[in-house]
């Protein structure tokens, strides 16, 4: 990542960073602040960070935007930043008018590459919401005593931790990935996409599972932000192709190059 | 806090040709070994191959010239370790030698020490042991109570018992890992390592310890008064615990940590060939989104031991995940295929299966338990 990369990256969020702490129960949210925030989003440019070069877009490459969109997961507000950056793209695409506003409902008509990117920008958004899962368990495990002790001091509660931060681990390296796949010659991206999702959403199941199990009953109520992650990433583990369909695409051309083939095609991944 | 990030090795088209060259020599190689062979992985043991894998220059691979290395990259060094672990190939005559023991001795030997030992490793000439684990220092290392003294002449008397210790009977030189002063209540304070020629130290005795599947692995190795020569010490006396903790680093890093049941995966694409269905497209999609992930962090292992960063967190992670991965392949290929494991079987599906169920338990075990790795993690998260 060069300098401007990281400065664009760094102000997307601390940006986002913001506005989704100060979001607070989304449903009791005052529409002009969800105006607000939506306008703040739309000047910082970010919106069109996925617009390909000389369209008028912050000229990143894609895999570089995409880094955009794992922040954008990971500070996950009530604004439809990701869809809206999805759309714009497509739009951009297709030679059409790049329309303002929020793309409410996602982007709709995609042709199949259009439909690969979306896919792999919600693999994207579930790692970087799994990040910002793993931080806010592992603070609650420190602040929250129970007989006597922070929660954060029971072998229990740590090695539960420690599995969701494998989980998190995985799912970043697998989003990473398939990033510098669709980038690289000499692979397979739509391969790398499907190997993303399909490890992605296994990390979700895992992780949100411990992420509930730690937060107790606290986490299950609407006031709580980590129903925000955790029901974003259920959905999202299912759209643009469901995880199931991808881990079947992946099965399907792993199995059609058999036993010899194996190995091949695990390096050339 | 922040999450650990595995950085992309960068792409060298020169790994590809090495990678090309060393599968040649794997297929003509191994040619005839079974399935069943194959999958015994980093078990298996053959000397000549080692040599052989040594005069290519595929041992001792980042080392420097001088002590017989070959000064290549680390990702140089993870394409043979990979192919070679992939193809099934019987490295244990060198792999604990060139994978933690050689590095260690390189960052810790002595001038002599280094010139002595590390050319024959290099050479694929050397068989290495570990002794760590001891009857009552498993998982707990600090508790070891094998204990090393000085002596006048600056010679070391060792007594004590290691236990699990892998192809002691097989071995050249053991690292020991010991206490030189103190007691086990000290716990890491008081340690050291020493090099141990196993075959001409008196007083040594190695007595096979049987797994349960019958193979001769694992040994128990006595210290009665054996009397280590003066020089034997490796690296600092009472620094032993941070040495050996680096040491565990290396043991952690590699892809033997997630490869070594590939050969059930291969026989389970084998038979899934033509008669999968939806639940073997769905089983062996998701097993290769793991695999190549857990390549995928490997390799970012390596690109940190390349850039000389602590990696211990990292290879702590991908060992457990790994572990985890390898485990699941044996139920996850009986729920997909009916045949009965066997290990006498002509059916390779059949043999492979029953050889991995029986493996497998030991993949959490070795080089550090699910529990010991699980609490590393713990730490870097600062929750401990």
């Amino acid at each position: 990542m060069d300098e401007i990369s990281a400065i664009v990256s760094d102000t997307a969020r601390r940006l986002l960073r913001g506005l989704a702490e100060a979001a607070g129960t989304w449903e009791d949210m005052p529409e002009s602040a969800w105006t607000a925030g939506w306008q703040a989003i739309e000047d910082s440019g970010l919106l069109l960070a996925l617009l390909p070069d000389g369209d008028g877009g912050l000229g990143l490459p894609l895999s570089e935007g995409l880094g955009l969109v794992r922040i954008a997961g990971s500070h996950h507000g009530p604004w439809p930043v990701v869809d809206t950056m999805l759309a714009r793209r497509f739009a951009a695409e297709n030679g059409q008018d790049v329309a303002a506003g929020p793309a409410a409902g996602g982007p709709s008509e995609m042709a199949p590459h259009q439909r690969d990117i979306a896919a792999l920008a919600r693999a994207c958004q579930m790692a970087g919401a799994l990040e910002a899962v793993l931080e806010m368990t592992t603070a609650y495990v420190g602040e929250r005593h129970q007989f006597g002790r922070p929660l954060a001091r029971f072998q229990a509660i740590q090695h539960s931790l420690a599995v969701l931060a494998g989980e998190v681990a995985a799912a970043c390296a697998a989003a990473d990935f398939a990033c510098q796949r669709i980038a690289a010659e000499g692979h397979d991206p739509i391969l790398a996409i499907g190997i993303a999702r399909a490890r992605i959403g296994e990390a979700v199941s895992r992780g949100t599972a411990i992420a509930h199990q730690l937060h107790g009953a606290i986490g299950y109520v609407r006031e709580h932000r980590l129903h925000r992650y955790t029901t974003a990433m259920w959905r999202w583990r299912d759209e643009f192709g469901t995880q199931a369909w991808w881990t079947r695409r992946v099965g399907m051309a792993v199995i059609a190059e058999g036993s010899d083939g194996f190995w091949s095609s695990t390096v050339a991944a | 806090m922040k999450t650990l990030e595995f950085p992309a090795p960068p792409p060298r088209a020169g790994d590809e040709d090495l990678r090309r060259e060393v599968r040649n020599f794997l297929e003509s190689r191994l040619e005839g070994r079974s399935p069943l062979q194959r999958a015994e992985s980093w078990n298996g043991f053959d000397r000549q191959f080692s040599r052989e894998l040594g005069q290519r220059g595929w041992l001792g691979m980042t080392w420097p010239r001088k002590y017989g290395g070959h000064e290549r990259t680390a990702f140089e060094r993870y394409v043979v370790m990979e192919e070679t672990l992939a193809a099934g190939a019987p490295v244990a005559a060198h792999w604990i030698a060139d994978r933690q023991s050689g590095p260690t001795i390189l960052r810790y030997g002595t001038e002599a020490q280094k010139e002595a030992i590390l050319p024959k490793i290099a050479a694929g000439e050397c068989t290495f042991c570990i002794g760590m684990s001891e009857p009552d220092a498993g998982s707990d290392l600090a508790a070891t109570r094998t204990r090393a003294e000085r002596q006048a002449d600056g010679s070391w008397r060792v007594n004590g018992t290691k236990l699990w210790t892998t192809y002691a009977h097989e071995a050249h030189y053991m690292i020991l890992f010991c206490r030189t002063s103190g007691s086990p209540a000290d716990r890491h304070k008081g340690t050291s390592q020493m090099l141990v020629d196993m075959r001409a130290t008196p007083g040594v005795t190695v007595n096979p310890v049987l797994d349960l599947m019958g193979q001769h692995h694992f040994n128990e190795v006595h210290f009665e008064d054996a009397i280590l020569p003066a020089g034997s010490l490796l690296g600092t006396e009472g620094e032993g615990w941070a040495q050996v903790m680096g040491e565990l680093a290396f043991e952690r890093s590699g892809p033997e940590r997630f490869l070594s049941s590939i050969q059930l995966l291969i026989e389970l694409i084998g038979a899934l060939q033509g008669a999968g269905g939806e639940g073997g497209r769905n089983a062996v999609g998701r097993l290769f989104a793991h695999l190549v992930t857990l390549r995928h962090m490997s390799r970012g292992v390596a690109a940190l031991l390349e850039r000389g960063d602590d990696a211990s967190v990292h290879a702590a992670i991908v060992k457990d995940l790994g572990a985890t991965f390898e485990q699941e392949l044996p139920d996850i290929a009986r729920s997909l295929i009916d045949e009965e494991p066997d290990l006498a079987s002509t059916s390779h599906f059949a043999s492979v299966l029953a050889y991995t169920t029986m493996a497998a338990p030991a993949f959490s075990l070795r080089g550090g338990t699910r529990e010991i790795l699980r609490g590393i993690i713990a730490r870097q998260l600062g929750v401990r």
